[in-house]
């Protein structure tokens, strides 16, 4: 594998019982990239995102990154695990702050606990990612209080503080209010631009547009297209692609800034 | 085990002193409970007042002391109860006040516009209660009117300490009266195992009964 | 003798009952909680035998009558040689019973935290152990409280069943006190009195602490 593949993914597939989630899914993520994953409700897109820290366990196929390797059926040892899930950062649909803790302890509760970063550096780290988000006033406010569009970019921050290689993002705004939706975008696209790696399972198809390099379209639990972001959104190859595509397209507002797709992926 | 058998007449006598106090004690606890959970839910606010302290007097004092305020303490004004009278008055009143607790939170699970729609079909407040609101909460409670009724039957035990005959009676007298406690008490235990197992069964065939609505 | 020098004369002696009624709430409390914790583990693991043994000890525990748990304990555990004192008969009776009730309240809270919270905290890196102990533990904790509290209270309560083996409790004070003054409701109601007084500032001193909990974190 060519020196800058941060994760590679070969020949990955998944069912649940008789269901099958995905199959032979083939993806290199390199250094700086960011990928785009979207495609219909149901697809396996959030499944796929969270076989690579190993939330999901998979049948077939192998995960390589930051030095190890994921093999299907084969659960990892548990400091193997460790290692990938301490830099693999991940913000979920539902944002998944913890409740009992306040957004500072949120941010700090990861770098302690795992990193076994000194407390004192870890409070400055986070009230430094908090500064960037926009969010200085809130570190002492319990995460219920905050809008989700602010739970989101707390659950970033929370990400971030652990310093990672690789940011996973599943679907970070299908649950936001549509006004709360660019702040978030906004902070991923900020990330972007400072070199993160990052994979992004999304519906804003303008987002993916502007700010992935890569675009994966999933259909029929399986990867249909895939590659530059602008030629595959502008003039897909596949036909189920264009199927896909142009059933989405229909029903996204023209705009120039990212809005909500309309309807939320309920997987 | 002989002894065991010489002993298994008496436990069953016993076993029916026990089922009949848990029987009629259950009964009407459960009728005094839809009553008092309806004061507590629709009536005034004296009548409210009362049930609170009774339901709190009956839950926060030890089961055993209600007991003998019942069967010792009524002597002091006249009140001579034999210890069966005793046993079931105190089952009942006792019953009743955890089946308040249990209806209220029944009936208040039943969702409001189920009264709004029976009194726009023009149903009087009794009518509602007993087509449309009790059944549905009924099927909500079973599983704490199974609860109950295995609660009944455990509190029974207490009333061998005034010499009423029922099975920890008997094996009492049995343990007294063989020196083999190990296998009177522990017979007693299977028989309450058994009697509880018989509740719980005879309550899941009425819950898949009332609940085959879903 | 007048209702109030009747009680004075043997409020001293009742509050020594009461000392071994709250000695023998708090032991049982205790060990019961240690074993509702372990309970709920074992139920909650994915490992079959474990989750077996649990359920059939909660059911088995839930339907005999704790009165008969503590004659098994006390007479027939003596019967075979294994002589328990009435107190400690007393807490290993209640321990047992409460902590299968305990058992399904921990339970019930810790299978009630969002499985989300658990993917958060374990995407972060934290391994199973810290997951239970800073995240699943202190948010079960808040859906734990209420039904614990009241456990509580009933353990109270239950310990008056000792004076069926001469244990000498509150209860068996009154009861003692009824032979000796033939004014059974006098004697009984001042114990009534310090149960009810201890139920109250138990069931709402926990009410308060619980809803000053819950305001913290919303």
């Amino acid at each position: 594998m060519s020196k800058d593949v941060v994760v590679d993914i070969q020949g990955l597939t998944k069912s649940f019982g008789d269901r099958k989630i995905f199959r032979d899914v083939t993806l290199q993520v390199h250094q700086s990239e960011v990928v785009a994953i979207i495609g219909p409700s149901g697809v396996g897109k959030s499944t796929l995102i969270r076989c690579v820290n190993y939330l999901h366990p998979f049948d077939q196929g192998t995960i390589r990154l930051l030095g190890h390797e994921l093999r299907g059926g084969e659960r990892p040892s548990a400091a193997v695990l460790q290692d990938i899930r301490t830099h693999v950062g991940m913000v979920f649909q539902t944002f998944n702050l913890f409740h009992h803790l306040s957004v500072l302890d949120n941010i700090v509760l990861g770098p302690v606990e795992v990193k076994k970063v000194p407390r004192k550096q870890a409070v400055e780290r986070a009230h430094e990612l908090l500064e960037m988000m926009g969010l200085t006033d809130w570190a002492k406010a319990y995460p219920r209080r905050l809008s989700g569009g602010q739970q989101q970019r707390v659950a970033i921050c929370r990400a971030l503080a652990m310093d990672p290689k690789v940011m996973l993002f599943d679907e970070p705004t299908s649950m936001l209010d549509p006004e709360l939706v660019g702040d978030v975008l906004e902070a991923i696209q900020r990330l972007a631009q400072q070199g993160m790696t990052m994979i992004l399972v999304t519906h804003e198809m303008m987002f993916a547009k502007e700010v992935a390099d890569t675009v994966v379209i999933m259909a029929d639990n399986a990867i249909a297209e895939m590659g530059p972001a602008k030629q595959v959104l502008e003039n897909p190859q596949t036909e189920r692609a264009r199927n896909f595509l142009a059933r989405v397209l229909r029903n996204t507002p023209p705009a120039d800034i990212p809005q909500a797709v309309v309807g939320g992926d309920p997987d | 085990m002989h002894v065991a058998w010489l002993y298994l007449g008496p436990f069953l006598q016993g076993t029916g002193v026990t089922l009949e106090l848990t029987i009629v004690s259950t009964v009407v606890a459960l009728v005094a409970g839809i009553l008092g959970a309806l004061g507590m839910i629709h009536g005034g606010k004296i009548l409210r007042a009362v049930l609170v302290v009774y339901v709190e007097l009956v839950r926060g004092l030890p089961p055993i002391l209600q007991l003998f305020i019942i069967f010792f303490g009524l002597t002091q004004f006249g009140v001579q109860l034999d210890a069966f009278s005793a046993a079931l008055i105190w089952l009942m009143v006792y019953g009743a006040g955890y089946a308040i607790e249990v209806f209220r939170a029944g009936i208040q699970d039943v969702s409001e516009g189920q009264w709004e729609a029976a009194r726009s079909v023009g149903m009087g407040y009794f009518t509602t209660l007993r087509k449309i609101i009790l059944p549905q909460a009924f099927a909500l409670m079973m599983p704490e009117l199974t609860n109950f009724t295995v609660l009944q039957l455990k509190n029974t035990t207490f009333v061998f300490f005034i010499g009423v005959a029922d099975i920890m009676y008997q094996a009492q007298q049995g343990a007294a009266s063989t020196e083999q406690p190990q296998v009177m008490f522990v017979m007693a235990a299977l028989f309450y195992l058994v009697l509880n197992g018989g509740i719980s069964r005879v309550a899941a065939l009425v819950e898949r009964r009332l609940t085959a609505y879903r | 003798m007048s209702l109030f020098s009747i009680w004075g004369q043997y409020f001293p002696s009742y509050l020594q009952g009461l000392g071994v009624t709250i000695e023998l709430t708090v032991l049982s409390l205790a060990l019961a909680l240690v074993i509702g914790f372990v309970l709920a583990l074992m139920r909650l693991s994915k490992v079959r035998g474990l989750v077996i043994v649990a359920t059939v000890y909660t059911d088995v525990l839930r339907a005999i009558p704790v009165l008969v748990m503590l004659f098994i304990a006390y007479y027939s555990l003596g019967a075979i040689g294994i002589k328990l004192s009435g107190v400690e008969a007393a807490v290993l009776t209640l321990g047992a019973f409460y902590g299968a009730l305990y058992g399904e309240v921990f339970r019930g809270g810790i299978s009630g935290v969002d499985p989300g919270q658990r993917e958060a905290a374990a995407a972060l890196g934290l391994p199973p152990s810290s997951v239970m102990r800073k995240v699943v533990l202190p948010q079960a904790f808040l859906a734990i409280l209420p039904p614990a509290t009241n456990r509580f209270a009933d353990i109270i309560k239950d310990t008056s069943l000792v004076v069926t083996i001469s244990v000498a409790d509150l209860m068996l004070q009154s009861y003692q006190a009824i032979s000796a003054t033939y004014r059974p409701m006098d004697m009984l109601g001042l114990a009534a009195i310090m149960y009810f007084v201890v139920y109250l500032l138990v069931s709402r001193v926990l009410a308060r602490w619980e809803l000053n909990v819950q305001r913290r974190r919303s």
